[in-house]
C-alpha cells in the first residue's frame, strides 16, 4: 500500500480555498512503534519542514526499493499552520495567536482552539511516538537540541540520545510549557520530542540533514525502519541539568555584536562580542564568558534589550 | 500620586517607562490594572477616568467625598504594544498575559510582569480591566475562577449583573489574574478591542464608584448610602453556549450585545463575499443572554459567532411543579 495523504481538517475560507492540515501516512507491514513527525505550528520555523520534505522523500522512495521495511506507521504532517506560514509569521495571522499555547484544557472556543483539538487528536489516535520540530524565535540560533521536562525524562531520555542532536537539556518543568502541543502529548502518555534547531526564517541543510540522519536512526531503534542504521556517526549529545547552563544577557539595550559562532567550544574569559549603542557611536560592554563549554544558542539578532539573552553556553565538566 | 515603576532603556531613545498611580493613606490597597493587552483600550479609559476623579477630590474640588482607604492603578501594562498600536508587543509577539509572575531580571515584558506583580501582590482588592478577544465585542460582565461569597459582594458592590465562571485552563497559571487569586479579585470585560465604549465606561466608572463606598474606601458625606440592589447571576462555563459558522464570508449581525435573546431569533447572516448570496442564517440555539458577539466581518468556518449564556436553568424557578 503506498503513502496516502489525507486532510485531517478543512475549514471553509471567506476567499475559497480551505485551510487544510495534511497527513502523509505511510502504512505499515507490521504493528511496531508508530512515529509521527510534525512540523509548522509557527509559521516562521522553517527548519523542520526541511526535515520533513527529506523525511518524505526517502519514505516514498523506500516504498519502492524495499516495501517492507516500513514496520510500524509513520505519519507526516508536513505544515500544520498553513496560514500562519504563507505569511511567515510565528502567530496564526488571523488571531495574532500562538497556536502552541492552546493545547490542554479549559481554552475559550476560536477556531485555533478548534485546530489544535482536531490535530492533537489525530496525533493521540495515530501516533506511539510524536516528534514536533521547531527553530528559535527571530532572535536567537540553537544548536541542535532537545529539551526534555524532568518529569518525562525516563521515556524521552533513551530516544533523544538517538536523535543525532548536539545537546540535551533536562530542565524542570515551567507553568508556561502546560499549553503546548509536546507537553499535553507527554501527560498523556504519548512520548513527544520537542527538536530544536537553528533560527526563523532560515534552512540550515547541514544541521537539517543531521536530524534527518537521527531521525532514521530513532526509527531503525524503534523498530518502525527495519533498515540498516545510516552510515553516518551518530553524535553522542552532551547532557546538560539547568545548573549546567550558564546564560550571558545584556545589562544594557544596544546592538549585539557577536565575535563567536554556535557550536564554538569556550575558554573561560573569551570574547563573546560587545554591546554597542548604535546612536553615540559608544561601546556599552564587552562581553566575555566567565566559564568554559559549548555555545548553544547566540543572538544572531543584534537588537538587544536590557535582560536579553545574548549566549548560552553548556559548561564543560571542570566547571562543575 | 503619579510614580515611575519600571525604566527600560530603549537603544533608540524613548525609554519604556512603566507607571503608578496612588492615592490615598496607605494600607492594603484597591488595584486597578488596565492595558495588559495593547489593544484593549476600555480599560485605559476608564483608568484614565478614574485618575481625573480621584484627583479632584485630592485637590478639594469634590468637597463631599473623601478618600478613606487607597487605590493604585496601573493604567497602561504593556506599553511597547500601546505605542505600536497593537495588542501585542512587536517586539517579539509575546502575550504580556502569558508571562507571569515574570521574573525582574528576565526580559521586557517578564521585567515588567514581575514589576507589576510585586506591586499589586499586598491589595486586598484587584480588579483587571479588558476588552472581548480580537475580533469581538464583550457586553460588560466580570470573569471569576471562584465565585465565593467575597467575590459575589464585589460584584453587586460593582453593581454588574453578569458573572461568568471560568473554566481552570492550561494558560492560566501564566496570567496575572491567577496570581491575584489570594486577594478579592476580578477581571471586568466590556466592549471591543481597539475602541472606547464612553457609554460602558461611564457605567462601569459608576461601578466602581459604588464599590468604593461600599467597602469604605470612599466616604460620601452626603450620606448617600451605596446602591447592593444588583441582581448577580453566576454562569457556569457549562451554561455557556457558543454558536458557530458553517460557511465562511461575510458576518452581518442583527442583534446587538447585553441582549437577552430568544430561541430561533436571528443573530445575523453570512453572505459569499463574491455573489453577495446569503450562505446560512445565524440564529439562537436556546434563550439567553448575548455576553459575545463577532464583530469583525471577515468570518472562517468553525467560528464562534456569538456566545450566549443560557438561562434555561431558571425556568425551573418558574414551573408550577417542583424540580426533580
Ligand atoms: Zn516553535
Amino acid at each position: 500500500m503506498p503513502v496516502k495523504t489525507q486532510s485531517i481538517l478543512s475549514v471553509k475560507s471567506p476567499l475559497g480555498p480551505p485551510i487544510e492540515i495534511l497527513k502523509h501516512v505511510f502504512p505499515a507491514q507490521s504493528n511496531k512503534p508508530r512515529v509521527s513527525f510534525i512540523t509548522g505550528l509557527h509559521g516562521d520555523e522553517l527548519e523542520g519542514l526541511y526535515i520533513c520534505h527529506r523525511l518524505t522523500q526517502y519514505l516514498k522512495e523506500l516504498e519502492t526499493t524495499n516495501p517492507n521495511a516500513i514496520q510500524g506507521e509513520i505519519n507526516i504532517y508536513p505544515a500544520v499552520n498553513s496560514q500562519a506560514l504563507e505569511s511567515s509569521t510565528r502567530l496564526w495571522p488571523f488571531f495574532s495567536l500562538d497556536i502552541n499555547r492552546t493545547f490542554g484544557p479549559g481554552q475559550s472556543p476560536s477556531l485555533a482552539v478548534e485546530t489544535s483539538q482536531t490535530l492533537f487528536d489525530d496525533l493521540q489516535s495515530s501516533s506511539d511516538i510524536v516528534i514536533d520540530f521547531h527553530s528559535s524565535n527571530l532572535h536567537l540560533m540553537e544548536l541542535p537540541q532537545i529539551r526534555i521536562i524532568k518529569d518525562f525524562e525516563k521515556k524521552l531520555l533513551p530516544m533523544a540520545k538517538k536523535s543525532n542532536v548536539d545537546l540535551i537539556w533536562v530542565h524542570p518543568n515551567a507553568d508556561i510549557f502546560e499549553s503546548t502541543l509536546g507537553f499535553n502529548l507527554n501527560r498523556a502518555k504519548i512520548p513527544a520530542l520537542v527538536i530544536e534547531t537553528g533560527i526563523c526564517h532560515r534552512i540550515h541543510q547541514n544541521t537539517g540533514d543531521q536530524i534527518f540522519n537521527g531521525m532514521l536512526n530513532l526509527l531503525h531503534y524503534t523498530g518502525t525502519l527495519n533498515i540498516a542504521p545510516p552510515p553516518e556517526k551518530i553524535k553522542e549529545p552532551k547532557q546538560v541539568q539547568p545548573d549546567q547552563v550558564a546564560m550571558v544577557q545584556a545589562s544594557h539595550s544596544g546592538l549585539f555584536i557577536k565575535q563567536v559562532e554556535v557550536g564554538q567550544v569556550l575558554k573561560k574569559g573569551d570574547n563573546l562580542g560587545k554591546l554597542i549603542d548604535p546612536i553615540t557611536g559608544n561601546v556599552l560592554e564587552e562581553i566575555v564568558t566567565h566559564c568554559s563549554g559549548l555555545l548553544f544558542t547566540l543572538r544572531e539578532h543584534p537588537l538587544a534589550q536590557k535582560g536579553s539573552p545574548l549566549v548560552r553556553i553548556a559548561k564543560s565538566l571542570s566547571e562543575q | 500620586m503619579k510614580e515611575k515603576i519600571l525604566t527600560l532603556p530603549n537603544p533608540f531613545g524613548g525609554d519604556l517607562e512603566l507607571y503608578k498611580n496612588t492615592w490615598g493613606k496607605s494600607g492594603e490597597p484597591l488595584s486597578i490594572v488596565s492595558g495588559l493587552q495593547g489593544d484593549h483600550l476600555n480599560g485605559l479609559f476608564l483608568n484614565s477616568h478614574l485618575t481625573q476623579f480621584l484627583d479632584s477630590i485630592m485637590e478639594g474640588l469634590h468637597p463631599h467625598y473623601t478618600l478613606t482607604g487607597q487605590v493604585q492603578t496601573f493604567p497602561v501594562v504593556n506599553a511597547n504594544a500601546v505605542r505600536s498600536g497593537s495588542r501585542l508587543s512587536p517586539l517579539d509577539g509575546m502575550d504580556m498575559d502569558l508571562a507571569f509572575p515574570g521574573n525582574p531580571d528576565g526580559e521586557t515584558a517578564e521585567a515588567i510582569a514581575s514589576t507589576i506583580w510585586q506591586h499589586t501582590k499586598d491589595s486586598f482588592w484587584g480588579i483587571i480591566l479588558q476588552s472581548a478577544p480580537p475580533h469581538y465585542e464583550d457586553a460588560p460582565h466580570i470573569q471569576t475562577y471562584k465565585p465565593d461569597g467575597r467575590t459575589k459582594k464585589m460584584c453587586k458592590d460593582l453593581q454588574i449583573e453578569t458573572v461568568r465562571r471560568q473554566k481552570e485552563s492550561s494558560t492560566q497559571k501564566v496570567n496575572l489574574f491567577h496570581q491575584l487569586q489570594d486577594m478579592s479579585s476580578v477581571i471586568v470585560s466590556t466592549g471591543s478591542p481597539r475602541t472606547i465604549n464612553p457609554q460602558q465606561c461611564e457605567t462601569l466608572f459608576q461601578g466602581i464608584l459604588n464599590f468604593m463606598k461600599a467597602e469604605g474606601i470612599l466616604k460620601d458625606h452626603r450620606n448617600k448610602k451605596p446602591k447592593h440592589k444588583t441582581n448577580t447571576r453566576i454562569y457556569q462555563s457549562d451554561e455557556e453556549i457558543s454558536v458557530r459558522t458553517t460557511t465562511a464570508g461575510m458576518f452581518l449581525k442583527e442583534v446587538k450585545v447585553g441582549s437577552h435573546l430568544k430561541q430561533g431569533q436571528k443573530i445575523g447572516e453570512v453572505r459569499d463575499i463574491y455573489s453577495g448570496k446569503r450562505l446560512e442564517e445565524i440564529t439562537v440555539p436556546e434563550d439567553g443572554l448575548l455576553i459575545t458577539l463577532r464583530q469583525y466581518p471577515i468570518v472562517y468556518e468553525k467560528e464562534p459567532m456569538a456566545i450566549i449564556l443560557t438561562t434555561k436553568k431558571s425556568w425551573r424557578e418558574y414551573l408550577p411543579w417542583p424540580a426533580h
